[in-house]
């Protein structure tokens, strides 16, 4: 009982000397530092400059590259587009995935079987899986032998929400099984005494099930959050940006064509700055709401 | 209720399955076929669009093939061993700057690569390393690095340290201690980090496509990506491809798939 009681530990050093360990932690954080931190130091600082790479000097610019972001209608509709995305993605497949999740959730070699089905398109890599889609969407692809004549990714008002169904269709398997992982550890008292108190499905969804698979609802949030607001390979496969200029671009898309164009470093490097500060706000935001009503047994 | 549930089930799976067989079909039919009947079976099934990939002249399949392999290899060990030691390292250590340099390690996942691609390849030119597996593989291990300590960490906390008191007392060095006594204890967690970064890596496309660029290569993903113009209407072989990319990866998740939902639900729900 007193072993039990103590404090976790953290102060140890007594016996295991800290010093002679550091040299474990190095070899991780020197790549992190130049390859992941570095490159991000150095795209902030670009952002301030006319860095452009057919032009022999770079100078200071100041703020002028994030005015003239903001005055940019291009780069407007660019976030607008990665909006629309990532809101579909982080929609859909959340709420697809724990009905299905719900209606998967029995242990038997069917339902196991079937759960790997709708795991495949996670492990698949976007670039295959814009390939086969692109394929079914053509004018004259499998789609149309059924809806007649949509242009799927060839109108302008269409191409959008295509991508957005797409993603959703590859991270869908993902959140199920999320899902069952966590419709799994609800313990199965907290059920039984609700039938006893005379509580029907939905009650016991909306007061048991729902309070305790929170975490779940983080995690795949959180996770939708990210993938969808980066969405860059299928955007390339799929509409290359059109039809027309930059429909269907996205934020991730535009930053990639201008900095392997070339011309525009600079204004590149500030439209990833806003990139970046963007998805840490996003996803730091929505990780404190959604951890908010977390509950550990 | 009872007959309900399974039939909207495989219902429901058959519909989401749809373009999966619609490749696994495809890539056994004449192209004739598939435009003509894209629904049915092959009959009979034709191994011409797996030949075409698998015999292409300048070998595309296979060399690219060799390169994901290195690199998915290389990529998941390294990655796995730093960010054990790491992850160690940053749970048991009593620095003062132990904690924030966890945490900024952990808001590195969610950076989207296209914020620091154009530095990282200036970083990996000074070095040389543009254009090399080395330089892909450098680069891999810098990003997935976040995620390895993410999983380790929270792992490394629910093991008691008692164990690594009693093999310090009795006089292990370091390195022992972490690798005969540490190490092995991190096996359901270095399973799920492997597993997981196997298939990012594997199907990972920005970074093989601007760090190797045309001269060093193609991994098999960006392999599938550079065909689609060369195939443009001949999507037999193009399904041939797609699959053949992804079959190793498919394979590796038939084997270790309980191991997976295992990963994902200790890494992500607890």
């Amino acid at each position: 009982m007193l072993l039990s009681n103590r404090q976790p530990r953290k102060r140890h050093s007594v016996l295991v000397p800290v010093r002679e360990f550091s040299g474990f932690a190095l070899p991780g954080l020197f790549l992190y530092g130049l390859l992941v931190l570095v490159p991000i130091g150095w795209t902030v600082v670009l952002g301030f400059t006319d860095r452009n790479r057919f032009a022999p000097d770079t100078s200071w610019v100041g703020l002028d590259q994030f005015r003239r972001l903001l005055e940019d209608d291009q780069f407007w509709l660019v976030l607008r587009n990665t909006f629309v995305v990532t809101a579909i993605v982080v929609v859909v497949p959340n709420v697809l995935g724990l009905a299905i999740a719900l209606l998967l959730d029995r242990d038997t070699l069917l339902y196991r079987l079937l759960r790997s089905v709708f795991f495949t398109p996670v492990i698949l890599s976007g670039i295959v899986v814009s390939v086969i889609w692109q394929s079914m969407l053509r004018p004259d692809g499998v789609l149309n032998k059924v809806f007649g004549d949509v242009g799927w990714l060839s109108d302008p008002g269409i191409a959008l929400y295509s991508i957005s169904g797409i993603l959703c269709w590859q991270m869908l398997g993902f959140c199920v099984v999320v899902y069952l992982a966590g419709l799994n550890g609800v313990p199965k008292e907290l059920h039984e005494a609700a039938i006893v108190d005379g509580a029907g499905w939905w009650r016991r969804f909306r007061s048991v099930t729902w309070p305790m698979i929170a975490s779940a609802v983080t995690i795949n949030t959180v996770m939708l959050l990210i993938s969808g607001f980066k969405v860059y390979e299928h955007v390339l496969v799929l509409t290359n940006g059109g039809p027309g200029r930059n429909t269907t671009a996205s934020i991730a898309f535009d930053v990639i064509e201008k900095g392997v164009r070339g011309d525009r470093i600079g204004f590149a490097a500030a439209e990833a700055t806003i990139m970046l500060c963007i998805i840490v706000a996003l996803s730091g935001l929505v990780l404190r709401l959604l951890q908010r009503r977390e509950v550990h047994l | 209720m009872k007959v309900v549930r399974p039939i909207a089930a495989i219902a429901l799976a058959a519909l989401f399955f749809f373009p999966v067989y619609v490749v696994v079909t495809g890539m056994l039919k004449p192209v004739k076929d598939i435009q003509s009947s894209p629904l049915g079976l092959p009959a009979p099934p034709t191994g011409a669009n797996l030949d075409a990939v698998l015999g292409r002249e300048d070998g595309l399949y296979w060399s690219a093939l060799i390169n994901s392999v290195q690199i998915t290899v290389l990529s998941v060990l390294a990655l796995t061993l730093l960010s054990a030691m790491l992850a160690h390292y940053l749970v048991r250590s009593t620095a003062r700057w132990t904690r924030p340099a966890l945490l900024m390690l952990l808001a590195g996942l969610m950076i989207p690569p296209a914020v620091i691609l154009q530095p990282v390849t200036q970083v990996l030119g000074a070095v040389g390393l543009m254009n090399s597996v080395v330089g892909v593989v450098c680069a891999n291990v810098a990003y997935y690095l976040p995620f390895g300590v993410f999983v380790f960490s929270g792992f490394i906390g629910t093991v008691p340290i008692e164990m690594e008191e009693a093999a310090s007392i009795d006089g292990a060095s370091r390195f022992r201690l972490f690798w005969q006594v540490v190490f092995p204890t991190l096996r359901p967690a270095a399973a799920s980090v492997m597993i997981f970064l196997g298939v990012w890596v594997w199907n990972d496309f920005l970074t093989p496509l601007i760090v190797l660029g045309p001269e060093a290569g193609t991994t098999v993903t960006v392999g599938v990506y550079r065909s689609v113009g060369e195939y443009s209407t001949n999507f037999g072989t193009l399904y041939a491809f797609s699959f053949l990319a992804s079959l190793p990866v498919l394979l590796f998740f038939v084997a270790l798939q309980k191991q997976f939902v295992a990963g994902l639900t200790t890494g992500a729900v607890k």
